[in-house]
C-alpha cells in the first residue's frame, strides 16, 4: 500500500537479489518495472462496490451518472457483487444493524482491496451520535480515503477514488505477501479493538486522528511531493 | 370549540368507553378511550355508515417521562368524509399492553410492531409482534422511552461487539414465530453494567 | 408425470438404440418423469446490500420453484433513531435533520416539517412564502419521481431512462444549490419561512426547467409506456384493488394507482392548493403498470402547478414578522439592546411551542407524509414522529408479491417506490 518507511522508488536499480526477480528485499528493475505496469492497470480498471445507504449513495449514483461520468477513471463497471471488487465505497450511515454485512462483504472481497468512506456518517457518525449508529466504519472495516461532506458532491467522491489511485501507484508486488496478507482471526471482528472504539466515538473523536490519507505515511505536500497522476 | 359530530357519536355509542375529548392546534378533535376498548371502538369507527374512519394513517405511542403514562396515538382519517380524528389511549408504565388491531387495518401490522420495537408496547393479539427496527438481540431496551439515553445503555466498545456478533444467517418466517410464544420483553433493569453479552449469537 | 420440453442429445452411433431408429430432434416434447425433488421451497435472502433493493432493505422469500410463496420484509438497516434526536434538538435544529430522511425529495420534508410546527404554534406564514414553499413542494416531487423512475427502468432492464432521468435531476440540484447552497441536503425551510428568499434569477431558472423538461419526460415516456418489455413486465403484476389497498393503508400514486381518489392535496388542502388547476390522476388496477403512468401523469401535473405558482409569486416578505419566531433584522441588532438580546435567545434557547400537540400531513412523493409533533411549551418537542409513508407502503409487499416470479418480486419493489432513509429513520 505504499506504506513503508523507505520512499517509494520508481528509478531502476541496478542490482539483482538473491530471491529472484520477485522475491522479498532490495527492489529491483524488474519489479520496479513490474509495480509500475501493474499498478498502472490496477488504478484504471477499478470495480467499485457500492455500498450504498442514504443520502450519499444518491450522490455516488450522480457521480456515475452522465454528467460527472466515473467512466472517465476506469469505474464505471459498478460491480455489485464483493467477490469481483477493487474498491468499497461505504457511502451512507452505517447503523449497528448493518455493520456485520459491512464486514463480510469486506471480507468477501478480494485482495487487492481499498475503501472508501464517502460523507460524515461514514466516516464518523456525522449528527448521528446515537443509540443505532456505527460511529466512524474505521472501528469495523480499515478505510483508506475518508471523504468529508454531508453528502460530498460527486466531485469530492472523485477526488477521493483519485487518491485511491495515487495509493496504488505506491504499491509494490515485492510487499505484496506482507502488506496484503489476510488474518483469517480478523474476519467477522471489529478492526479496532474496545480502547480505540472508545476513543474513536469520543467528542470529536475520529476527526482529530484522522490524516488526509489514512495510514501512517505523512500526507502534507512536503511528504508527498510527488504525488499527482502523470 | 364544540365537540365535533364523531364526538357526540362516539359518546352516544359508548357512553362509558370516551374518558375525554379535546381540540388541539386549533381544529384537530381529540379523543381519549378507555385502552381496555381500544379495538371495539376502533371498528365501531372504521364501520359506522356515519363515521367510516377507513384510513388508518399512523399508530404511534408518546412517553412524556416522569413517570407519567405512556400514550398510544392512532391517526385516522375517513376518505368518504373527509374527516380525520386522532384517538388516544393511556396506558400506565405497570401495564403497557392494547388490543392489537391488525383485525382491523393490515396497516397496523408494521406500526405496531414498531411501537412495540421503541416503547416496549405489548400489543395483544398481534400476529407477529417482534422487534422490526432494531437488531433482534439488541438488549438495551426500548429506545424512545425517556428513560433510554441517546447514546444507548451500553459503551461503544460492547455496541460495536455485540453488532458484530449478530447472526446475519437468521431469518424468521411468520410460521416458525409461531412456537416461540409470547414476545419477551427485555426487563427495564438491565443496567449500562452489563458487559456479559451471551445473547449475541 | 407431466408433459415438458427437454433437451435430447442428439444421437450417434450406439446411442441412437438398440433397434437403430433415428434420433428425436432436440426440442421434440417428451414425456419424462419429474425428478421427486420434494415439496421443500426454497428460501432466498435479498438484500440488505443488493442492487435491485433500493437501498438496505432485505427481502426473504420463500420459493416454490421461481414463484413467491411468501417474502418477509426485514428492515431497521439504516435506523439513525431521527425521532430520538428530534428530542434532544431545538424546533429550528431539526430542520437539517428532515432532509436527510427522505433524501430523493428533501424540499418536501423540510416544509411538511415547518408547516406541522407553524400549525402547531398558530402560525400563518406570508403569502410569498406559501407560493414558494409549493414550488419547493412540486419541484421535488418531481425530484423524487425522476430518480424513481431511472432506477425502476434500471430494475426491468432499461438503462437509457436512468441516464435521462438524472441529466434532468441534475438540473433540479442545480436548483437547489442555487436556492440553499446544498445539492441534497437543503435545509430550506425555517419555522415562519425560509432560510433566505429566492436568490435572483431562482424563478426564471425554475421557468426554464419546466419549459424543457417535459420534452425529455415525453422522450422517456415514449421510451417505456408502450414498449413491450416494460409492458410485460409491469401489467397485472403486482395488482392490489382499493379495499385491499385501503387496509394496507398504502397512501399516495399507490393507492391512487389501486383507483382511490386521495391525495392530500385536493382533500385537506394546504397552502391555497385548492386554487391551483391541476389532476389527480388516478389508475384503474392498482397493478405496477399504473402506478407508473400514475407518477408520469403525476410529474406532468407538477409542470402544471410550477407554471400557475410562478405566475403568481407575489411580491413582500418571505418570513412572518412574529416576535416568537422571527428573527430581528441585522441592522436592529447592531443598534438596539433589545433586538439583540431577542436574537440572541431565539437562536440560543430556541423558539418555545405550546403543549399541545398536532399532526399535519402534506401529500408526499412517496404518499401521506405525516408530522406529529408533541410539545410541552419549551423549545424542544416531546415527540417528533413522522408518519413515513414508504413505511406503510411497503408492508404491503408481502400481499403484492405472493404469487408472482421472484422477478417480479423486484419490479413490485421498486413500483413503490421507497425510500430506506424514511422507512428506518
Amino acid at each position: 500500500m505504499g506504506l513503508s518507511e523507505q520512499p517509494a522508488e520508481r528509478l531502476p536499480v541496478a542490482s539483482s537479489p538473491p530471491g529472484g526477480v520477485l522475491g522479498a528485499g532490495t527492489p529491483t528493475f524488474l519489479t520496479t518495472r513490474l509495480d509500475f505496469v501493474v499498478n498502472w492497470a490496477r488504478r484504471n480498471s477499478l470495480w467499485p462496490m457500492p455500498f450504498g445507504t442514504a443520502c450519499c449513495a444518491i450522490e455516488m449514483m450522480a457521480a456515475a451518472a452522465s454528467n460527472f461520468d466515473l467512466a472517465r477513471f476506469g469505474m464505471e463497471r459498478m460491480s455489485f457483487s464483493p467477490r469481483q471488487a477493487d474498491v468499497l465505497i461505504c457511502a451512507g450511515r452505517v447503523p449497528y444493524k448493518l455493520a456485520p454485512v459491512l464486514r463480510r462483504i469486506w471480507d468477501q472481497m478480494p485482495q487487492p482491496k481499498w475503501a472508501v468512506s464517502m460523507g460524515a456518517c461514514a466516516s464518523s457518525g456525522g449528527v448521528f451520535d446515537v443509540y443505532s449508529m456505527v460511529q466512524g466504519i474505521d472501528t469495523i472495516i480499515p478505510v483508506d480515503v475518508y471523504v468529508p461532506g454531508c453528502p460530498p458532491r460527486p466531485e469530492g467522491l472523485i477526488y477521493g477514488l483519485m487518491m485511491i489511485q495515487e495509493k496504488i501507484r505506491e504499491e509494490r508486488l515485492s510487499e505484496h505477501g506482507t502488506l496484503r496478507a489476510e488474518d483469517p482471526a480478523a474476519v467477522a471482528r471489529a478492526r479496532a479493538d474496545a480502547e480505540e472504539v472508545l476513543a474513536l466515538s469520543g467528542p470529536f473523536g475520529n476527526s482529530t486522528r484522522q490524516n488526509r490519507v489514512s495510514g501512517p505515511t505523512g500526507s502534507d505536500a512536503s511528504d508527498r511531493p510527488d504525488d499527482r497522476i502523470p | 370549540m364544540p365537540a365535533s359530530t364523531t364526538v357526540e357519536a362516539l359518546r352516544a355509542a359508548f357512553p362509558d368507553a370516551v374518558v375525554r375529548d379535546l381540540v388541539q392546534s386549533g381544529d384537530q378533535q381529540v379523543v381519549y378511550i378507555d385502552p381496555s376498548r381500544n379495538a371495539e371502538v376502533l371498528d365501531w369507527l372504521r364501520t359506522d355508515p356515519g363515521e367510516r374512519f377507513n384510513l388508518l394513517v399512523d399508530v404511534t405511542a408518546v412517553d412524556y417521562g416522569d413517570g407519567r403514562p405512556l400514550e398510544v396515538v392512532y391517526q385516522l382519517w375517513s376518505i368518504p368524509h373527509r374527516r380525520a380524528l386522532r384517538v388516544k389511549c393511556e396506558l400506565p408504565l405497570s401495564r403497557l399492553a392494547i388490543a392489537s388491531v391488525t383485525a382491523l387495518w393490515s396497516a397496523a401490522n408494521w406500526l405496531e410492531r414498531e411501537v412495540y420495537d421503541l416503547f416496549g408496547i405489548e400489543f395483544r393479539g398481534h400476529p407477529d409482534l417482534r422487534r422490526i427496527l432494531m437488531p433482534e438481540n439488541y438488549a438495551e431496551g426500548h429506545p424512545l422511552r425517556k428513560d433510554f439515553p441517546l447514546r444507548g445503555r451500553f459503551s461503544r466498545a460492547e455496541q460495536t461487539r455485540r453488532a458484530l456478533s449478530q447472526d446475519m444467517e437468521q431469518y424468521y418466517m411468520p410460521d416458525e414465530m409461531e412456537g416461540r410464544g409470547a414476545p419477551q420483553l427485555v426487563p427495564a433493569d438491565e443496567s449500562a453494567t452489563s458487559g456479559s453479552g451471551s445473547q449475541g449469537r | 408425470m407431466t408433459r415438458r420440453t427437454v433437451e435430447i442429445p442428439v444421437g450417434r452411433g450406439a446411442e441412437m438404440g438398440m433397434d437403430a431408429r433415428p434420433a428425436m430432434g432436440p426440442l421434440t416434447p417428451v414425456d419424462v418423469a419429474e425428478p421427486d425433488i420434494g415439496s421443500e421451497q426454497m428460501l432466498i435472502n435479498i438484500g440488505p446490500q443488493h442492487p435491485a433493493t433500493h437501498g438496505v432493505l432485505r427481502l426473504i422469500c420463500e420459493l416454490d420453484g421461481e414463484t413467491v410463496v411468501s417474502v418477509t420484509p426485514h428492515i431497521g438497516y439504516l435506523h439513525s433513531s431521527f425521532e430520538k434526536l428530534g428530542e434532544y434538538r431545538t424546533y429550528n435544529q431539526i430542520v437539517p435533520l428532515t432532509d436527510r430522511m427522505d433524501y430523493l425529495a428533501p424540499l418536501i420534508y423540510n416544509c411538511a416539517y415547518a408547516m406541522a410546527v407553524e400549525k402547531l404554534m398558530g402560525i400563518e406564514v406570508t403569502e410569498r412564502c406559501k407560493v414558494v414553499r409549493v414550488i419547493c413542494l412540486e419541484l421535488d416531487r418531481i425530484f423524487s419521481h425522476l430518480l424513481w423512475l431511472g432506477t425502476t427502468a434500471i430494475d426491468v432492464g432499461a438503462f437509457t431512462p436512468f441516464l435521462y432521468a438524472f441529466q434532468e435531476r441534475e438540473r433540479i440540484y442545480q436548483l437547489h444549490e442555487e436556492l440553499t447552497g446544498a445539492r441534497i441536503t437543503t435545509s430550506a425551510t425555517r419555522v415562519g419561512g425560509m432560510m433566505s428568499d429566492l436568490p435572483a434569477g431562482w424563478a426564471q431558472g425554475v421557468r426554464d426547467f419546466i419549459d424543457t423538461f417535459p420534452r425529455t419526460l415525453n422522450e422517456i415516456d415514449s421510451l417505456l409506456t408502450t414498449n413491450a418489455i416494460h409492458q410485460g413486465r409491469t401489467i397485472d403484476i403486482g395488482a392490489i384493488g382499493p379495499e385491499d389497498a385501503i387496509d394496507c393503508g398504502l397512501t399516495g400514486p399507490n393507492l391512487r394507482a389501486s383507483g382511490v381518489d386521495y391525495d392530500v392535496r385536493k382533500d385537506r388542502p394546504y397552502y391555497d392548493y385548492e386554487t391551483y388547476d391541476f389532476e389527480v390522476p388516478v389508475g384503474e388496477n392498482g397493478d405496477c403498470y399504473d402506478r407508473y403512468l400514475v407518477r408520469m401523469e403525476e410529474m406532468r401535473q407538477s409542470v402544471a402547478i410550477l407554471h400557475q405558482a410562478l405566475d403568481r409569486l407575489p411580491d413582500g416578505p418571505i418570513n412572518v414578522e412574529d416576535p416568537r419566531v422571527s428573527l430581528p433584522s441585522k441592522t436592529d441588532c447592531m443598534n438596539d439592546m433589545e433586538s439583540m438580546i431577542h436574537h440572541f435567545k431565539l437562536i440560543m434557547d430556541g423558539i418555545n411551542a405550546p403543549a399541545e400537540d398536532c399532526y399535519f400531513a402534506v401529500e408526499g412523493s412517496k404518499g401521506e407524509l405525516g408530522m406529529y409533533l408533541v410539545g410541552d411549551g419549551g423549545p424542544k418537542p416531546v415527540r417528533w414522529r413522522i408518519r413515513p409513508p414508504s413505511f406503510v407502503n411497503l408492508s404491503a409487499i408481502a400481499r403484492l408479491a405472493e404469487g408472482h416470479l421472484v422477478a417480479d418480486l423486484i419490479m413490485i419493489n421498486a413500483s413503490l417506490d421507497i425510500v430506506l432513509g424514511e422507512i428506518d429513520r
